[in-house]
């Protein structure tokens, strides 16, 4: 008996193939950097595309101990989560005042706090590794978190403001009838309605400082100070790569990003605002 | 329980003038309903009672004391939002007792008081449903509760009913005078639906253009309507409205004469009659208005007649049943006179027949 694909069926198939593709495309290389983590150098470079033979995971132990990754996991974590939670509170507050208030020279403060983004980091990277010499911030934790606040701060007020802006306004004015503050009202009703917006922010900039490099290779030399990327650097040298120790590496700064995608995407995004207004 | 009174009340935003010198005393337990169409500034003025909106020029007072420059949550007042307004990551619990929590009540008080609240209105088993679990109707009645709940001086309503069905807001609206009568509380209710100003109102106030264009009980205002605007705003078909001139003992309409006695000969009117006010007759020598007939809506339960008396508008009648009438046949109509009533031309305001304006 010979059997056809109806139009749909075709349709449906292409549609398969076509994900099959862009999945191995976009997980490919981190398969392959999975595969090679658990490899040794000489392994890679005899078969770099062969499936590990033997696991050795003692490989991260390794780095985690003795190649100082540690240190450089506790300052990725000590300087994101600083710079995130500076940036969801502030960024927030910012935008819940864009979005709700009317106030003299709005306009052009919205402007210039934008403005900042048309710059690539390339142009502005000398001088603000001069104002942070200038300021005893140069080589210090708490200098790159204000960089990465400044820098991160435009895009964070731009969704969270786009998002508080449709907020419906009686929402804001049942809570001030309840009797509560604007303060009471930005912690009680803005956030927790704009949990969805806000999950995006927390993600979006984690995802970015995380894997941030320029800023802080200019900004930090000392090995107890660097962070995860920068870690990396160190299986770099001029006579020798340890490709191996790489992936390893690599594996080490990948791991908390995915896990992090993995559990805000989905779960804070659905149905918060369904039924706020008819 | 409280009188809220408005004196001389203005909101403007910069030029532009939104309410003029608005005159309203809400007296103690009255259920007082601002009508009009869309801009007229009745929602303005009630969120200038609720102190949401600032006011520019004027008094407000409730129980006598100047509410100006207090905060809304200090008003003791509550509202009741158009879009209902529920805080969507609360549960219905919650927004019931979100206003009462924040008056550091005492937690077993706020659950009393909620269950208590929630078995009145009917949400005892939706209590722990956030408002998207929710259809229209109990939305409605969960910003309905959170007002209760309060137990303030002063309900505030903003055309609360306009995003129910049709006949969720005919039981609604029931639900609304017999919580009114329950709770004997002074109430605000703004609407352009004059079906709930007649229907639910002790006093109707209509609002044109920022101004107060009058103000007194439902059946008052509709039979005695203080200018054309609320002739023509109120009654649905509003009231027939067409040029006339005075001659001795009566007015001619252009296609009949009514007799009536008190106007000086002479004299341009505006004559008005309401749909129901007029019947049709077969002596052309007592009619009011001729025309021919241009078009019959059957409604069910009346017929609406068109009838084209050469005016710019036609005339309205509102007929029986089964009309006594047929299209482009000439219809002859008279009215009692005493239903009749007069305009100035210019001003539209109503003139009585004796009374020098």
């Amino acid at each position: 008996m010979q059997r056809t694909l109806s139009p749909s069926g075709l349709r449906m198939a292409a549609l398969l193939m076509f994900i099959a593709i862009y999945t191995a495309y976009s997980a490919g290389p981190f398969v392959w950097v999975a595969m090679m983590s658990l490899r040794t150098t000489t392994e890679i470079s005899a078969a770099p595309y062969a499936l590990p033979e033997t696991l050795h995971f003692w490989k991260f132990a390794s780095a985690w101990t003795e190649s100082n990754y540690d240190t450089y996991f506790f300052n990725s974590v000590t300087i994101v989560f600083s710079a995130v939670a500076i940036l969801t509170i502030v960024g927030g507050m910012a935008a819940h005042c864009f979005a709700r208030y009317r106030f003299r020279f709005k306009g052009l403060i919205y402007l210039l706090i934008f403005s900042t983004i048309i710059f690539p980091p390339q142009v502005t990277v000398i001088g603000l590794f001069q104002i942070m010499v200038e300021y005893g911030l140069y080589n210090s934790r708490v200098g790159l978190v204000m960089v990465y606040v400044a820098i991160q701060m435009p895009v964070t007020i731009y969704i969270l403001e786009s998002f508080f802006a449709r907020i419906p306004k009686d929402l804001f004015d049942a809570a001030r009838i309840d009797g509560y503050s604007e303060w009471a009202i930005f912690w009680r009703i803005s956030l927790p309605v704009a949990l969805p917006a806000i999950s995006t922010t927390i993600i979006l900039n984690t995802i970015l400082l995380w894997n941030e490099f320029l800023y802080a290779v200019v900004l930090i030399t000392e090995d107890d100070k660097r962070t995860l990327p920068l870690g990396v650097l160190r299986f770099l040298g001029d006579q020798l790569e340890d490709v191996g120790m790489i992936a390893t590496g690599l594996m080490i700064a990948i791991v908390p990003v995915v896990l992090i995608y993995v559990f805000f995407s989905e779960r804070l995004i659905q149905g918060m605002t369904a039924g706020a207004v008819k | 329980m409280a009188v809220v009174a408005l004196d001389n009340i203005c909101k403007s935003y910069g030029a532009y003038s939104a309410v003029r010198d608005v005159n309203i005393t809400v007296a103690d337990g009255e259920f007082m309903v601002l009508l009009g169409p869309s801009g007229c500034g009745k929602s303005t003025t009630l969120r200038m009672i609720a102190g949401l909106e600032s006011i520019t020029s004027g008094t407000l007072s409730i129980d006598d004391a100047c509410m100006n420059g207090v905060p809304a949550k200090n008003r003791d007042i509550a509202m009741v939002f158009q879009s209902y307004a529920l805080y969507p990551h609360m549960t219905v619990r919650n927004n019931l007792g979100f206003g009462l929590k924040r008056r550091q009540t005492d937690r077993a008080v706020v659950k009393r008081r909620v269950d208590e609240v929630a078995a009145s209105i009917g949400l005892t088993e939706y209590l722990d449903r956030k408002p998207h679990a929710l259809s229209g109707g109990q939305r409605q009645r969960v910003a309905l509760g959170r007002a209760i709940v309060r137990d303030p001086k002063v309900f505030l309503f903003d055309e609360p009913l306009s995003n129910l069905d049709a006949a969720l807001r005919v039981s609604t609206r029931a639900e609304l005078v017999r919580l009114h009568r329950d709770l004997s509380a002074t109430m605000i209710y703004v609407t352009h639906d004059q079906v709930e100003a007649m229907t639910m109102g002790d006093r109707v106030c209509i609002m044109s253009d920022g101004e107060v264009a009058q103000i007194g009980r439902p059946m008052d205002v509709y039979l005695n309507p203080a200018s054309t605007f609320v002739a023509g705003f109120l009654g649905n078909p509003p009231m027939n409205l067409m040029p006339a001139t005075t001659d001795e003992g009566g007015i001619q309409t252009g296609s009949g004469r009514l007799a009536h006695a008190g106007f000086a000969p002479g004299r341009k009117v505006t004559f008005g009659i309401r749909p129901e006010d007029l019947t049709s007759t077969d002596d052309a020598a007592q009619s009011v208005i001729s025309g021919r007939v241009i078009s019959l809506e059957p409604l069910g339960a009346e017929t609406l007649i068109h009838v084209d008396a050469g005016g710019d508008k036609p005339v309205i009648v509102r007929g029986g049943r089964i009309a006594a009438a047929e299209i482009d046949h000439t219809i002859h109509l008279s009215c009692d006179p005493a239903l009749a009533r007069f305009f100035d031309p210019q001003s539209g305001v109503a003139i009585q027949p004796g009374v020098s304006q």
